[in-house]
């Protein structure tokens, strides 16, 4: 008995864990495995979506997507996006976490409201930016007349050379407050006792910043580069719903170039080819990423 | 405490509250634009920085009617997929923190793979998919693809929080005589309220705000959640803002007002994924 006990045990760990881990990796299995592999399929063949076969062209669609400026010109905006995401909120929200961490009086309502608009959805951070874009009558502009900058004043999503670019200022403002809030507890998770050590040592507020807060928030820039990474290559919702990919495609991205060959054109197939090219980006940037936090998380589980 | 050179310090300090106050306008203003433009007539629409000066509430008496049952739907969509998303995530979760990282781990990156996939590239399977097993445009079809495609970051999620649960619970309960499942159920899950928590806002957050399959998976008026309805509008030739602009916030209002509720688990969330 006492040494049949835990081998009957190990038994129904082994199955337990087996049954808990099957329901969840069947609906992956499903969601993802097949679902990119069906993708994958179609891409491979020339298809409308309606009609019952699929004519198999091998990598015709690739080859026309290839020789496609349309294509090319998306590609260049989500890495510009992935520039963009990067770079501007990642950096704003670390300026202001420093700006607010600095025991100011009413650090609760300037945290709220530096963050409420990341809780905004997409769609409804589109509405209002849509109209504060307005050429005529919207916020933008009229401020800008108003302060005497009335040339400055622009058709900022009308344009097809700054439509992108004003779609990433509407970005900033709603994304900004995700970086700001990890960075700002990035920064309260350091010891206070380290601080004190290195001024009693006089050290220079440089040098503290260099050897001490930027080494500390390290897990927190993980954090905010590698979803702001993620979410670059996903991008889908704020475009589509600012500028739907215009004017005449200015600021399409892969996403919203994919979703406009899919349904409204229905070329099922070169739609497919255009996910499979955006889920290669995607791994050959975001794996390497996935693979760290694997690796990382099992040492602080140690 | 007293090296602290305090005084010396008050116009860089002043300079501080001064850039505080500063960035929290700018980040207001368009909150607050809105939030007036909503309660304007249609006639002083044009002046955007004036205040209503007959403030009226018939732009939400029309986003009740054009939104209002969409928001019941995204409701009826997101409550059920963000509980069932959690439990997959944590069923996932606990074996993988409890086995032998050697074998768990090829499991563990597999299932965490799938947060870099794009979701628009699977959106053409799923469309096809859910119409060939009959759930497209139903809500029910929603929550499946919902709960499918949260299965990497409430996995990744939940496998961090349990990590953080003294192991000696699992032994203390094993003495006890509580089995593997038993543990999960009676013990696990209760010490865990707040990392279930804090996923629930942050599924609840991707789930609300989720646009792409809302506007692949739905077709109907009875099923078609908020984002996609409000996505309608938005891009209408004619558009009336002051309506928009209540639709707006009744749009958003539901996750605001579960933000300012669950602050403290919001924040915690949004954090989950970082070390500590």
């Amino acid at each position: 008995m006492p040494i049949k006990g835990p081998r009957d045990h190990r038994a129904q760990k082994a199955l337990t864990y087996t049954l808990f881990l099957a329901l969840p990796v069947t609906f992956f299995l499903t969601a993802y495995v097949y679902a990119v592999g069906y993708t994958g399929f179609v891409s491979l063949h020339s298809w409308d979506g309606i009609s019952p076969t699929m004519r198999f062209v091998g990598l015709d669609n690739y080859g026309s997507l290839m020789g496609q400026s349309r294509f090319w010109h998306a590609v260049a905006n989500n890495l510009k996006w992935l520039a963009f995401y990067l770079v501007a909120p990642s950096t704003l929200g670390l300026a202001l976490a420093l700006l607010v961490d600095g025991k100011l009086k009413g650090e609760g309502v300037i945290k709220t409201l530096i963050f409420l608009p990341y809780i905004i959805t997409p769609v409804a951070v589109a509405a209002v930016w849509r109209w504060l874009y307005l050429p005529d009558g919207g916020l933008v502009n009229t401020v800008l007349d108003g302060i005497g900058l009335s040339g400055v004043a622009s058709n900022w999503l009308g344009d097809r050379h700054i439509a992108s670019y004003s779609v990433m200022a509407a970005a900033l403002w709603s994304t900004t407050g995700f970086s700001f809030l990890v960075f700002f507890s990035g920064l309260r998770s350091i010891p206070a006792e380290l601080f004190e050590a290195a001024r009693i040592d006089g050290a220079s507020a440089f040098t503290i910043f260099r050897r001490i807060t930027i080494p500390h928030l390290w897990p927190s820039t993980v954090l905010v580069l590698g979803l702001f990474g993620i979410e670059a290559m996903r991008l889908f919702d704020l475009v589509w719903s600012m500028t739907g990919g215009g004017p005449s495609r200015a600021s399409e991205v892969l996403a919203t170039q994919l979703y406009d060959v899919a349904f409204a054109t229905f070329q099922m197939g070169k739609a497919s080819a255009i996910g499979i090219v955006q889920l290669c980006l995607a791994a050959v940037l975001i794996l390497p990423y996935i693979a760290y936090i694997t690796r990382n998380v099992e040492e602080a589980a140690e | 405490m007293s090296l602290a050179p305090a005084a010396p310090l008050r116009p860089a300090r002043v300079l501080r509250y001064a850039a505080a106050i500063f960035v929290c306008v700018l980040f207001t203003v368009p909150l607050l634009v809105t939030l007036n433009t909503a309660f304007k007539t249609p006639a002083e629409l044009t002046q955007v920085l004036s205040l209503p000066s007959e403030p009226t509430l018939e732009n939400f008496r029309i986003a009740v009617a054009e939104v209002g049952p969409a928001v019941l739907n995204s409701l009826m969509i997101t409550i059920p997929s963000v509980v069932l998303s959690v439990l997959i995530g944590a069923m996932a979760a606990y074996p993988l923190s409890m086995m032998d990282p050697k074998k768990g781990r090829w499991i563990y990156f597999l299932l965490l793979s799938g947060m870099f996939v794009p979701f628009q590239i699977v959106q053409i399977p799923v469309f096809f998919v859910t119409r060939a097993i009959g759930v497209y445009n139903t809500i029910p079809g929603l929550w499946l693809v919902h709960v499918a495609y949260g299965v990497p970051i409430c996995t990744f999620f939940m496998r961090n929080f349990f990590a953080t649960v003294p192991r000696s619970i699992y032994e203390a309960a094993q003495v006890d005589g509580c089995g593997p499942a038993g543990y999960f159920f009676k013990i696990l899950m209760p010490a865990s309220f707040t990392g279930i928590a804090a996923l629930a806002i942050v599924q609840s957050r991707s789930v609300w705000n989720d646009l792409l399959f809302a506007m692949t998976l739905t077709a109907s008026d009875d099923v078609m959640p908020v984002t996609a309805k409000l996505n309608g509008f938005v891009g209408a030739i004619q558009v009336q803002h002051g309506p928009l602009m209540a639709s707006a916030i009744l749009t958003v209002l539901p996750m605001l007002l579960a933000f300012l509720l669950f602050q403290k688990a919001f924040v915690r969330g949004l954090l989950g994924g970082s070390s500590k």
